[in-house]
């Protein structure tokens, strides 16, 4: 009897707190209002002004509507078509170099014994200082004759290339640096789903007699499926929108002879060296599209919930 | 018996070899910042780089170090961006703890739709938005400020992803106690969850921190005054001047631009290797 009251008491304490809640519905909006005025003003806005621009002829003060004229003059520009070829060549290579080295590095860090977290922390060095920093040290690394990987090169006996200072060769000066740079991600975050995979799969096959190799092809591999595809979609969002290190070497134009222009110097050097926003605008919606696609892409693979 | 001894000398000597290879690639990735410290202390870098390439220059000196903090500019711009950055941090995390709260245990309308809107911001880049933020500030005379590179840190979709995530795997019965004691919404977040969320705020002033401290087209498009540069804008422009003379001025410079986060680095490399594999895992 004296049990079935206090159940009672604590049924009816929680019912008021629950209808209290209902009341205070409102203030969970109160939470919000920061996070939802920068949506509005820098998320939805210009998102949408980005649009009505790409309509536009306009260079920030003088504005008249041109149809779908920004959009024909960029898809039949060449400058813009060089750009797309350098953004794609740089980050197609940038990738398939290495995703395979860095899972390659993580797989041998995370089966050795000494010094793990040693070699965790040397190979993220480059990853942590800024992609600006490493490209000013890399237009001297690269340099064809003070340079030292040249230097290796000649020492023994390879041609040494005019990297940057070559625009058959410069596209290749970028993705080295993009690889050094890269690389340290790649093995981390191999390395976190590597020590995710349960230790009893490899404990069975070891039972039937799989040797490291085979269990690394039949157990590793398939279980980083899900990383891979993570890393080849981030990679490749990020490599669409390439643009501090090209700057840096080459300035808004990509030189040598826009060799190293990617995507969004195109968008740089005509937005804000040529101020020709709705050309801007249409160029910017059409890379926007193509992140868009590979987002959600990456959104549905590596199976987000919400 | 003797199958397991060879056995386990066989997996020693694969561990030996295993780590003579991890030792050479690392000290080759990390070759670059040794060549550059080595020219930094280079006088004679400035006219004619050293070569054949050496560990130690010939006439070590720190001229090219006086230069770089004689001139001031680097300090300068160490304090802009360490400005820009610590305000970015402040109101990026503190805007999306709590919206990571609310969406993990606040109980209203539009719930649903509301967090798909913040996940569909984890789709936009910066590139389509540039002219129009630059038209925004530029119409309200803010360009040349560091409003504009603060501002907008106020909505991270990512961060708040990430504390929403944290705040799920706290208990709701926290909340329910705090309320019978009649605490309000308000009480409740500030005394009983964020004293609970150290790690993930840890994890968000990281991640926030480098996002801000490298940013770097942005910055380009809205700041033109020198004074204002931050790190990497100083260090674009002094490039782009310089191109590949004055070798060793260069290297001292890259030098100071990259030890202080090197130092960083090494002291929290436990948690920002952990935050960066978190947001890496968990999407984005």
């Amino acid at each position: 009897m004296a049990n079935n009251s206090i159940e009672l008491n604590v049924r009816m304490e929680v019912e008021k707190v629950r209808s209290k809640r209902k009341d205070w519905g409102l203030k969970w909006y109160v939470f919000l209002i920061p996070s939802f005025l920068g949506i509005l003003l820098f998320m939805v806005y210009p998102i949408f002004e980005s649009l009505r621009l790409s309509f536009y002829q306009s260079n920030g003060t003088v504005e008249h509507y041109i149809g779908l004229a920004n959009f024909k003059s960029v898809l039949t520009s060449n400058s813009f078509w060089n750009a797309v070829w350098n953004t794609f060549f740089i980050g197609i290579f940038q990738i398939i170099i290495t995703i395979p080295l860095g899972f390659i590095f993580a797989s041998i860090i995370n089966s050795t014994k000494r010094g793990q977290n040693f070699f965790k922390v040397l190979y993220f060095l480059p990853n942590v200082t800024s992609i600006v920093a490493a490209a000013m040290i890399f237009a001297f690394v690269l340099h064809p004759e003070m340079g030292i990987v040249n230097y290796v090169l000649h020492a023994i006996g390879l041609p040494t290339p005019g990297w940057l200072s070559d625009p058959s060769t410069s596209k290749w000066a970028v993705i080295i640096l993009a690889v050094w740079h890269w690389v340290g991600f790649v093995i981390i975050i191999c390395l976190a789903n590597l020590q995710a995979i349960p230790s009893e799969m490899y404990e069975a096959a070891k039972i039937d007699g799989a040797s490291g190799l085979q269990q690394w092809f039949f157990i590793t591999i398939p279980n980083m499926a899900g990383t891979f595809a993570f890393l080849l979609i981030t990679g490749w969002i990020g490599a669409l929108q390439r643009f501090n290190e090209v700057y840096v070497l080459g300035g808004p134009n990509g030189s040598p002879a826009r060799s190293i222009q990617t995507m969004g110097a195109f968008i740089y050097e005509r937005g804000f060296t040529g101020f020709e926003f709705g050309i801007a605008s249409a160029a910017t919606y059409i890379m926007f599209i193509l992140i868009l696609v590979f987002t959600f892409i990456n959104l549905k693979v590596s199976k987000m919930k919400i | 018996m003797k199958a397991g001894l060879s056995y386990r000398k066989r997996e020693q000597i694969a561990g030996g070899f295993k780590f003579v290879i991890l030792l050479v690639f690392g000290l080759l990735l990390i070759t670059p910042f040794v060549w550059m410290v080595s020219v930094g202390f280079d006088r004679t870098a400035n006219v004619t780089m050293p070569f054949p390439p050496k560990l130690v220059p010939k006439h070590p000196s720190s001229f090219n170090f006086g230069i770089v903090f004689e001139n001031g500019s680097l300090i300068k711009a160490y304090l802009n961006s360490a400005i820009v950055t610590v305000s970015s941090v402040l109101i990026g995390v503190s805007a999306s703890l709590l919206a990571g709260y609310a969406f993990s245990k606040g109980r209203f309308k539009g719930k649903k739709v509301l967090f798909v809107v913040v996940l569909c911001t984890l789709m936009i880049p910066m590139e389509p938005r540039l002219i129009p933020l630059y038209k925004l500030f530029n119409s309200v005379h803010l360009l040349n400020t560091f409003w504009p590179l603060v501002l907008p840190s106020l909505i991270s979709g990512m961060l708040i992803f990430l504390c929403k995530q944290f705040f799920d795997q706290l208990p709701d019965t926290l909340r329910e106690a705090s309320q019978i004691d009649g605490a309000g919404e308000f009480t409740t977040f500030f005394r009983i969850y964020l004293p609970l969320a150290g790690p993930i705020v840890a994890t968000m002033i990281i991640l926030a921190f480098i996002w801000s401290w490298n940013d770097f087209m942005w910055p380009l498009v809205v700041l033109n005054d020198k004074e204002l540069q931050t790190v990497p804008l100083y260090l674009a422009s002094f490039s782009l001047e310089n191109g590949t003379r004055l070798g060793g001025l260069t290297m001292a410079l890259a030098t100071m631009s990259v030890l202080p986060i090197v130092i960083l680095y090494l002291f929290l490399q436990k948690y920002i290797i952990q935050s960066i594999a978190l947001s890496g895992v968990k999407g984005e």
